[in-house]
């Protein structure tokens, strides 16, 4: 994950030091673990939820 | 009418007199004002105020009264704004330091309903930096202190609103809530917040980055279940401006005041949050629910299949979809933002696009278990917060002491306060938090009420007789500092 937020880094010019891309990375990884579980439900068929109400999309 | 007056004052008494003429706009008005100017120093609830708009807006408004043009129960009350709604012509920081000096050249949506109806925008009040956390501890405009005790955190995001109103500086509020942030500063200052069904009052207006798309909802806070029902009868409706608002049509929600409950099934909501919820909360809830049975109601623990994965759902939609608004931000101005809420951004634009299509496949899941719940019984009910209101200090230390335990503040699954409330952000259902108590150490604590999409008169009907029948309500922070 700390690559992934040196890329960030680099590419949005955020001159963060180590210890602050760290701990982005800590955040990041503690985040993915956590979205992890999500992809162990059954959502076969299941669309993602969009709350657009029908009468408005026309 | 004089200072101490204010302290009990509701929209539902004041409203008559203001009709009748009895007390000018102005008066009140300018006692608020005047309250305001004691008080605020302390609490740190508003970060504007609006004198000379509220003194002349009060004046128009006894004008338009003395012609017989009388706009209803709103026209004259005095409302405060949280921070992160515009207000043509008053600046409108979302709490923020990026927008320290904006001042927007309209009026959100609710902002405009609510002028339209007469009110009286009196200020802006405290938030989270960017609504994004439930302390209003904000390191840009302060820390709001909770009226029931200066060492406390008023709840947040709302906690300038929630503090504002446990004060007696203004008679409602309107606040945000994507993830607790109305009902958890209403239940941790002893007022009433609801969160109405999803798209049920625009969020026009609403500064972009501060609550997101999938789980953002305008909410109000009041003193009363009563007035809460008379401001959603004027705020809510379809509004052109906000595709996401829905078209239902607008109830005359006031009529559900003092309609019999008797019946009524109520479902305990159970799940992933026990761990946060302390002996003295839970303790203090049962005793609510005894005095729901007591008014004829049913009830009974349920819980859904994917209740664990809530908090997941709600941090990934979330933090995903603020991010991408504060992207400009973020590539231009990172260090106008605290540490930990740039941090959090960043974090979320890794978030792989595979896991937030999840994220809200889960999240159809979810609210498709709630309709299902919600044909076995009328109603949710649980504790709004595990927990009353922490002390400052444990918060910028980042723990909390449950029951013994030392739990953190905020990990991974967001705020420890937040969890009880999230399962109303991700279906969209409508939640309100009644007062239902106090703790050992004299802080107020709420319980939430919650029921299907547009059945806010469900809930107001419930929420109301629990209130009449216990008097929570009328309990008032004292102090010195108060006078």
């Amino acid at each position: 994950m700390k690559e992934a937020v040196e890329r960030l880094n680099a590419e949005y010019q955020l001159n963060l030091t180590s210890a602050e891309m760290d701990a982005i990375a800590q955040q990041a990884e503690a985040g993915r673990r956590l979205f992890q579980k999500l992809f162990e439900a059954d959502v076969e068929g299941v669309p993602p939820a969009l709350q657009i109400h029908p009468a408005i999309k026309k | 009418m004089n200072l101490q007056d204010l302290e009990h004052l509701t929209i539902a008494a004041l409203a008559p007199s203001i009709r009748e003429r009895k007390v000018s706009v102005i008066e009140i008005t300018r006692l608020f004002l005047e309250r305001i100017e004691r008080v605020n120093p302390h609490i740190n609830a508003y970060v504007t105020v609006a004198t000379d708009y509220a003194l002349a807006a009060a004046e128009s408004a006894d004008r338009e009264i003395a012609r017989g043009r009388y706009r209803g129960a709103l026209h004259g009350i005095p409302f405060s704004i949280k921070d992160n709604f515009a207000t043509a012509g008053i600046r409108t920081t979302a709490g923020s330091k990026v927008l320290h000096d904006w001042v927007p050249d309209f009026d959100a949506s609710v902002v405009a309903k609510l002028k339209d109806a007469g009110a009286i925008i009196l200020g802006k009040t405290n938030l989270h930096e960017w609504a994004l956390g439930g302390t209003t501890i904000n390191p840009f405009y302060g820390t709001t202190r909770n009226p029931w005790d200066l060492n406390r955190i008023a709840g947040g995001s709302s906690g300038g609103s929630g503090a504002a109103l446990a004060a007696s500086l203004c008679l409602a509020s309107i606040g945000s809530d994507s993830a607790q942030s109305v009902r958890n500063p209403a239940a941790m200052c002893g007022i009433v917040g609801l969160k109405a069904t999803y798209g049920r009052i625009s969020q026009h207006g609403t500064v972009p980055g501060t609550g997101a798309y999938s789980c953002n909802h305008t909410g109000i806070m009041t003193r009363t279940v009563a007035d809460a029902a008379s401001v959603l009868e004027v705020v809510a409706g379809h509004d052109p401006e906000d595709p996401l608002s829905a078209p239902q049509p607008v109830a005359k929600y006031s009529t559900s005041i003092g309609k019999s409950v008797k019946g009524l099934r109520v479902g305990i909501l159970r799940g992933y949050f026990e761990e946060v919820v302390s002996a003295e909360v839970q303790r203090t809830f049962s005793a609510a629910l005894e005095h729901l049975k007591s008014l004829g109601l049913e009830t009974e623990e349920v819980t859904t299949r994917h209740m664990d994965l809530m908090p997941a759902v709600k941090v990934c939609t979330s933090r995903v979809e603020n991010a991408s608004a504060h992207d400009h931000n973020l590539r231009t101005r990172s260090r106008d933002y605290s540490p930990a809420t740039r941090n959090a951004y960043l974090a979320a634009l890794l978030v792989p696009a595979s896991a937030y299509l999840m994220a809200q496949r889960v999240r159809r899941l979810i609210c498709a278990e709630f309709h299902e719940l919600l044909r076995r019984v009328h109603l949710l009910a649980l504790p709004t917060v595990g927990f009353a209101a922490p002390t400052i200090d444990e918060c910028e230390e980042g723990w909390l002491d449950i029951d013994g335990k030392k739990i953190r503040r905020q990990d991974e699954r967001g705020g420890a306060d937040s969890l009880t409330c999230i399962p109303f952000n991700v279906t969209g259902f409508p939640a309100l938090s009644v007062p239902c108590g106090f703790s050992q150490t004299g802080m107020p604590v709420g319980m939430q009420i919650a029921a299907g999409p547009f059945q806010e008169d469900l809930i107001f009907s419930v929420a109301h007789a629990y209130e009449q029948a216990t008097g929570w309500h009328k309990r008032r922070p004292v102090g010195n500092w108060l006078n």
